[in-house]
């Protein structure tokens, strides 16, 4: 549904010489499942919010389905790329659940029965279904992020921005996230997230973009990002492979970037010996 | 020194139902003792009930004892269990007092407050800066750091109180990996010090690595207490919503597909 | 020397404050003691009003404000903010008096209806150099003289730590709100919210923003208070200062007789000496 291309993507912040992006140039599908990953400062939120338009490039463009993002209005982009923020508590300011969902859809313009069915499908999605009624500040902080997700979902945008969506979240909201991204993709929706949680990566997406001082350093499947040999790249900035990952490279396994690659690379092992 | 919770029971102030029911928990001395649970099921609470500041200035109400080294603390007032019991939150920002241009400020914030002289305020703040390698850090401003570095301070500032006891509320959920990487090292050298800490984390890796024993809390009651390892491995964790370390995952996956799990070799690392 | 001491712990000792704890200003005015620096603009303000004639605030001027910013090197800041700070009011004044000057009868410039009048102009520069004068002073304090140091100095002289603190703290408020309540505005803008549409679209568009600043602020002052309490702050009676701005009796000697000055001043103006 949306193919988004981001080409010598420069930003430097006003205030200074920082060069948050340094030259980004990615291209991303319909219907991919991208993680983006690294440290903090590395320029990943500025990535995402040239997405929508929050951010306008210094040098470079960003472009939808070829139509360069620059000649469309923040509110006109949110029609295409919904970005759910971190933070749940810096959106949230409707009495009840139903209409802090329905907020989003309206901006949209959508309406009638195309809203309601929008609205019932996230709320389903995320695990608050019974909670129309229930204003968002008696639900915990962790069902509160699982709001700000579905008010987001509830829009129908051809591509989905998470920033940070497992953060604060226990067992079973990390699960209800990764159904979240499985069904948007199903759907054919394009899910791009940014997560410091590297199992919740390797298991949930297709390909992972690594990015240091405003540059991919690394751009593939998690089995070829999670791999041995780059290792020592991934450590230059401070991050580790999730532990399955580790511990296949220990045990000489190759590249078992999860849990079902480390039981199938040693069925495989003892199927050959 | 101890700290003892005995049949423990919370509610906060105007809510339906109680957070807490007739908890046990003990802080022994030189302990670290993980606090584990689902998203609701009383972490925190159990966190600020420890530290006093629930009931004291959170509001709502308590049942149940708990004891210092034996002695009732009901009646003391929060000034008096800050120099006892240090809490340390989530958020790192938040905990700073904003009033400090220099980290070695803010971490003598709270000896400052207690009016000891001011040369042992001095020896303590360098001591809590050394005992946490941050004493480079102590002419920075603390507004400027990083999240990780920013919760590092914030501990420092609650040792720098000589406390007895350290709860730590979920210190690494709002840090990214280095930061994580900073704190829970941190928390494993003071444990390995001698320090009585009770800390709140999802992240049961990193519980894997620093706890000796860890409670499970399930609707605000204790549902799993015991030696870390066992408690880790237990297969009701799921059920309660809580996810348990790589290393025991994998080895239950293996496990599953007919494999042996002894190939893994034993490690506790996450 | 005096102006410069600082109490920092004896390095023999083993290791004392670090140095850039209550850093001494770059000059010698700006290591004078607050309340000194303090009294000498309330004193410079209110002698500005009392003073009669253009003479005397201009002598006030120029020994009270233009004299001491040249040694603490602050002339140009000072100039530029103290006009900034002022010229509103100024250019009305200024103008207000020079036309408008009820009784005033030499004309000097007739434009259209508006007659500017000698007696208004010697008036309006009377006005103006009394609101130079104060806030030319006012500027100068603020200029040399740090929030915290002001605050940690009167706390020693026995205001409530805890009052303190509040002084201190609510100037960092303001530039938290602002850059939450611009996060706020992107993470709405993200969900279309239309920032840029018609008035009614735009007046719509605060409750989103409004609420969630507010929201959040009172969950943070939650946390923060909570903090706060973990680390004694509501612990009855002093604290422990670690450093404090130094104050000599000579500069003790120096208020008092700027304070005597201003009442002499006073007095003499009431009686009707000079003008």
């Amino acid at each position: 549904m949306a193919e988004l291309a981001v080409e010598g993507l420069v930003h430097v912040y006003r205030e200074g010489a920082v060069r948050a992006l340094d030259g980004v140039d990615v291209r991303i599908g319909t219907g991919e499942r991208v993680a983006l990953i690294g440290q903090n400062g590395s320029g990943k939120t500025t990535l995402v919010r040239h997405l929508n338009g929050l951010l306008r490039p210094t040098e470079g463009r960003v472009t939808i389905d070829g139509i360069d993002a620059g000649s469309m209005t923040v509110a006109q982009l949110a029609a295409r790329v919904g970005l759910v923020f971190q933070d749940p508590d810096r959106q949230v300011f409707s009495g009840t659940v139903r209409a802090e969902v329905e907020f989003g859809p309206r901006n949209l313009g959508h309406r009638g029965g195309e809203l309601a069915a929008a609205v019932d499908a996230a709320l389903q999605a995320v695990g608050l279904a019974g909670e129309e009624r229930t204003n968002p500040y008696d639900l915990g902080q962790s069902r509160r992020k699982l709001l700000a997700l579905a008010s987001v979902l509830a829009m129908r945008t051809p591509v989905l921005v998470l920033d940070e969506p497992t953060t604060g979240q226990d067992a079973r909201g990390v699960e209800r996230v990764r159904a979240v991204v499985a069904s948007a993709s199903e759907e054919g929706r394009t899910v791009i997230a940014i997560s410091h949680d590297m199992r919740f990566v390797a298991e949930a997406f297709d390909r992972v973009v690594v990015m240091r001082d405003g540059r991919v350093i690394l751009d593939g499947s998690p089995a070829e990002v999670f791999a041995p040999a780059s290792r020592e790249t991934l450590r230059s900035t401070f991050l580790e492979p999730p532990w399955s990952a580790t511990i296949g490279d220990r045990l000489g396994l190759g590249s078992t970037p999860t849990e079902s690659s480390v039981v199938s690379a040693l069925l495989d092992r003892g199927a050959a010996g | 020194m101890s700290l003892q919770l005995s049949g423990v029971g919370y509610r906060y102030a105007g809510a339906q139902r109680p957070s807490l029911l007739d908890v046990d928990l003990e802080l022994p001395d030189a302990t670290v003792v993980g606090l584990a649970g689902a998203s609701e099921a009383g972490k925190t609470t159990l966190c600020l009930v420890a530290s006093g500041l629930a009931p004291r200035t959170v509001g709502g109400r308590i049942r149940g004892m708990i004891r210092l080294d034996g002695e009732d603390v009901d009646a003391w007032p929060m000034h008096r269990l800050a120099e006892r019991i240090g809490i340390g939150f989530q958020n790192p920002g938040t905990q700073l007092s904003q009033v400090a241009d220099t980290v070695f400020e803010e971490v003598a914030f709270g000896p400052m407050n207690v009016g000891l002289a001011r040369d042992e305020i001095i020896e303590r703040t360098w001591d809590a800066l050394d005992a946490l390698r941050i004493s480079d850090l102590a002419e920075r401003d603390p507004r400027r750091l990083s999240g990780g570095q920013q919760q590092l301070v914030a501990t420092a500032g609650l040792l720098a109180m000589r406390p007895s006891h350290l709860v730590l509320d979920e210190p690494t959920a709002q840090l990214d990996p280095a930061g994580t990487r900073l704190v829970a090292d941190a928390i494993a050298r003071l444990a390995a010090g001698g320090a009585s800490i009770l800390v709140a984390e999802q992240k049961t890796d990193l519980l894997a690595a620093v706890a000796s024993r860890v409670v499970v809390l399930a609707d605000g009651r204790v549902a799993l207490d015991g030696p870390a390892d066992e408690v880790l491995a237990d297969p009701a964790l799921g059920e309660l919503g809580v996810a348990p370390p790589s290393a025991v995952r994998l080895r239950s996956a293996l496990e599953a597909a007919g494999l042996d799990p002894a190939v893994l070799g034993a490690s506790r690392d996450g | 020397m005096a102006g410069s001491a600082r109490l920092i712990g004896d390095p023999t000792a083993g290791r004392g404050i670090p140095g850039v704890l209550g850093r001494p200003g770059p000059s010698p005015f700006h290591r004078l003691n607050p309340l000194t620096k303090a009294t000498l603009a309330t004193v410079t303000a209110v002698a500005a009003v009392v003073l009669g004639g253009l003479i005397g605030p201009a002598i006030l001027v120029a020994v009270a404000v233009v004299l001491p910013a040249v040694a603490a090197g602050v002339l140009g800041r000072l100039v530029r903010t103290a006009l900034l700070l002022s010229l509103p009011i100024a250019i009305s004044a200024f103008l207000v008096n020079l036309f408008f000057l009820p009784g005033a009868e030499t004309v000097l410039l007739r434009i259209g209806p508006i007659t500017a009048t000698a007696e208004g102009l010697a008036f309006a520069l009377e006005i103006l150099a009394r609101i130079l004068a104060i806030s030319g002073a006012i500027t100068l304090f603020y200029l040399t003289t740090r929030p915290a140091d002001l605050v940690v100095d009167l706390e020693r002289r026995g205001i409530s730590p805890r009052i303190a603190f509040v002084a201190n703290a609510s100037v960092q408020t303001v530039p938290a709100m602002v850059e939450r309540a611009g996060q706020i505005t992107a993470a709405q803008r993200a969900r279309g919210l239309d920032t840029e549409g018609s008035i009614w679209r735009r007046i719509r568009g605060v409750v989103p923003i409004v609420g969630p600043v507010i929201l959040g602020s009172i969950t943070e002052v939650e946390e923060r208070t909570m903090a706060l309490e973990a680390r004694a702050f509501t612990r009855p009676g002093r604290r422990t200062l670690l450093w404090w701005p130094a104050d000599s009796a000579a500069q003790a000697l120096l208020r008092w007789a700027m304070l005597l000055g201003l009442v002499a001043l006073i007095v003499a103006r009431i009686v009707g000496v000079g003008s």
